[in-house]
């Protein structure tokens, strides 16, 4: 699992993105991160760690390649969301001509 | 496990197992371009919700929900609750 800064983790995801344009999924996984950078103890020693509140942990496959980020305030979720937005654009459009002639059709 | 139909549901859903446990709830989006479709889950290893949609509409939506979560998960606690009851 790499572990990117939040510059080099956007580059790779439109990398990931552009690499499985014709076959393949991406996924991408997000969830809040309390800055643990050991495991959990199972008893005996206390936990004499602090958790942080404000960090959340961005991941991202392609099935082989991981990679990964940790995203605190000021937020990157402005290039995160252009960047879903131009590249998830293989949907269906709404299709609203066809509409439009089924309507023009009954009248 | 639900599938939901409506975005409308399955977001308000979302939001409230988001609340119930922030530690423990992750999103996980997938998106096929080969397939065209998109699918979301929210789950916190108990309950687990999930959206499927091929419709670019939706996209919109889900990287709103998206950004929403993440804001809520980057600011303090107290603040992300007072949100939801103001």
């Amino acid at each position: 699992m790499v572990l990117l800064e939040n510059d080099s983790f956007l580059t790779e995801l439109t990398r990931l993105f552009q690499k499985c344009r014709t076959t393949g999924s991406v996924y991408i996984t997000l969830k809040k991160y309390d800055g643990r950078t050991k495991p959990v103890p199972r008893k005996g020693n206390p936990e004499t760690f602090e958790p942080v509140d404000n960090k959340c942990l961005i991941r991202a496959t392609d099935g082989k390649k991981k990679i990964s980020t940790v995203v605190s305030p000021p937020l990157l979720d402005l290039a995160y969301s252009n960047l879903l937005r131009a590249h998830i654009d293989g949907l269906k459009k709404k299709d609203k001509k066809s509409k439009s002639k089924k309507t023009k059709a009954t009248q | 496990m639900p599938h939901y139909q409506s975005w409308e549901e399955f977001s308000r859903a979302a939001e409230k197992l988001y609340l119930t446990d922030p530690m423990k709830v992750r999103v996980v989006l997938k998106y096929r371009h080969c397939d065209g479709n998109l699918c979301v889950k929210v789950t916190d290893d108990a309950v687990c919700l999930q959206y499927k949609t091929d419709q670019a509409q939706d996209v919109k939506k889900i990287e709103k929900l998206q950004g929403k979560l993440m804001r809520f998960m980057v600011s303090k606690e107290s603040h992300s609750m007072t949100m939801e009851t103001d």
